[in-house]
């Protein structure tokens, strides 16, 4: 359940997508956590939906490229936290939009399947705040050459392979997934094959592959035990692990099998660092 | 106001994907709607000249963008631009799997084809809005 | 050899044939003329504020490559990294006439003439580097840019 939002339409009557946004705010905010802003009266007077936007995170809803919502949540300073696009999901879904501004069979589709998925992104969110107590705040040393950035996370939690792949252990679950090296070295990664949930991995076995236009990169597994999730987002958007392969781009989470025999043949920051610095170097001269 | 779309792409010069956007976008006013688009300069764009944002300022624009960064898309919105169209030549890129397309410098058979199909994309659009 | 890197922020501009013969040329420098830690830094991105592009800018010598007399790679790398450290104007190496024409061209439709534009540009960027980093040219093969080794 959708809860606790400002939720910021286009509500645009120029097309239908506009008023498909108005829609889904409106089905929103029927739940009465959430909060309504009129982006009319918003660009009027600030004060009522100032106050709203401070207290709830933003969930803005555009209807089209031109980005109306967004431009006025830019223009009043706001941080959005999510942000839904009605054209781009309307394509993602292969839902035509009628060219009036009538709410009909497709638009009432589309209307139903984005508020499914918020739906589901927040019980999801919900049950890994609940089962995770876990805080990934990657604690980064960077390395630079030419003008690429090469970040490798310190935190004492983090392991690494000789494969470029890492593994952050917390309890009896680890999370897994390439490191910069591999990311800046494939270019923008177009397809993420996952891991199927409830395989059982060796340490250095396969869990998994990304492909760019420049080569097929098979991940293998730091740690050895049974995939137990992975990051569906990458399936849609693989190009997150370019964006950041370790908040964003983790690839899977393994339900650890022996990890005191598996954490010998591992390394930590110290040596990876020293090791991705050659490889870089080895790479680009 | 001068009623051609305005089709602007990213044309960056690092990967295949940006020259993909510049040949696509320039397959589309040369050859497919040369009566009903034309191009625009993305860097002029970006400096912020006046001249510039008179060129697309409350102007129909479609953007090309060879990689996530999107820079055409979010700096032609953000000079003016009303983008009607945001095309990812990687969305098409990625429906020819296991493909090479050349380099930044010259594309090969495959990605002349990924091209055409982009540019075909962009010429719906442009004829959608006539 | 020489760790200077330098970096090369070209106009690739698409309304004129001078943006055209910028890109190609910049792009005959790093591949064909091998040039090592030589990086093309993506103008556009370098614009809306990229920060690695900018933040190579500040720390290597750059140069700039503009298509035409508008200088949009020159003045943003002096506005927003600098000194620039090379300038190469193609409408000063082509002419005015070439630079500006708006007849423009895919790259499968370049004519012999257009490739000997290329050559003279591609020239005047190699002696504008050479003159920031004499040891940079020794036949091997280039450092990309930013947004991967292609």
């Amino acid at each position: 359940m959708v809860e606790n939002y400002a939720v910021l339409p286009c509500n645009g009557l120029d097309k239908s997508a506009g008023v498909i946004s108005g829609e889904i705010a409106i089905k929103l905010c029927e739940n009465e956590k959430n909060e309504i802003i009129c982006p009319v009266f918003y660009r009027v007077t600030d004060a009522k939906y100032n106050k709203i936007a401070g207290e709830h995170p933003l969930l803005v809803i555009d209807g089209c490229p031109t980005r109306c919502a967004s431009k006025l949540a830019a223009e009043k300073n706001l941080k959005i936290s999510q942000k839904i696009l009605i054209t781009e999901e309307a394509k993602n879904h292969h839902i035509e939009l009628n060219s009036g501004l009538r709410i009909l069979e497709n638009e009432k589709s589309l209307i139903e399947i984005i508020l499914n998925g918020l739906n589901k992104a927040e019980a999801q969110h919900a049950q890994s705040s609940d089962e995770n107590t876990i805080q990934f705040d990657f604690d980064y040393e960077t390395f630079q050459n030419g003008k690429f950035n090469f970040r490798v996370p310190k935190n004492p939690q983090v392991y690494y392979n000789e494969n470029d792949c890492w593994a952050w252990v917390f309890g009896n679950r680890a999370r897994i997934g390439v490191t910069d090296f591999v990311q800046q070295n494939l270019s923008d990664i177009l397809y993420f094959t996952p891991p199927e949930i409830g395989a059982e991995i060796d340490q250095f076995g396969e869990v998994g592959d990304i492909e760019s236009s420049k080569a097929l990169v098979a991940l293998i597994s730091p740690v050895s035990g049974e995939v137990v999730a992975i990051n569906e987002s990458l399936v849609q958007k693989p190009e997150m692990i370019n964006e950041n392969p370790y908040e964003l781009g983790w690839v899977a989470e393994i339900e650890l099998a022996d990890f005191e025999s598996d954490k010998e043949l591992l390394i930590g920051f110290d040596k990876y660092f020293e090791l991705m610095k050659k490889k870089v170097e080895n790479t680009n001269g | 106001m001068d009623k051609k779309v305005k089709v602007v792409p990213c044309s960056g010069i690092g990967k295949v994907f940006g020259l993909m956007a510049r040949e696509a976008a320039l397959e589309t006013v040369i050859e497919l709607c040369p009566d009903t688009s034309e191009t625009v300069c993305l860097a002029y764009i970006v400096t912020g000249d006046k001249e510039a944002k008179a060129k697309i300022e409350g102007c129909d624009c479609i953007t090309v963008d060879g990689c996530p960064k999107m820079c055409a898309a979010k700096n032609v919105s953000l000079a003016g631009g009303i983008v009607i169209e945001e095309i990812k030549v990687l969305d098409t890129v990625k429906e020819h799997k296991g493909k090479q397309f050349g380099s930044p410098t010259q594309l090969d058979a495959d990605g002349e084809t990924v091209v055409n199909e982009i540019a075909a994309k962009i010429a719906k659009k442009i004829n959608e809005k006539k | 050899m020489s760790e200077l890197k330098v970096g090369i922020l070209s106009c690739s501009g698409e309304e004129c044939l001078g943006g055209t013969i910028s890109r190609l040329a910049t792009r005959k420098v790093l591949e064909e003329l091998k040039f090592v830690n030589t990086v093309t830094l993506c103008l556009p991105l370098y614009l809306a504020g990229g920060k690695e592009e900018r933040n190579f800018a500040k720390v290597f010598p750059t140069i700039s490559v503009d298509g035409c007399d508008k200088l949009c790679a020159k003045k943003s790398t002096e506005k927003y990294s600098g000194k620039i450290n090379g300038s190469v104007d193609v409408s000063k190496i082509i002419g005015n006439d070439n630079a500006l024409n708006t007849k423009i061209v895919r790259n499968k439709d370049l004519t012999d003439e257009h490739l000997q534009m290329v050559d003279k540009v591609a020239g005047e960027i190699v002696k504008a580097i050479s003159q920031i980093n004499p040891d940079s040219y020794n036949g091997k093969t280039f450092q990309g840019c930013s947004c991967g080794d292609e």
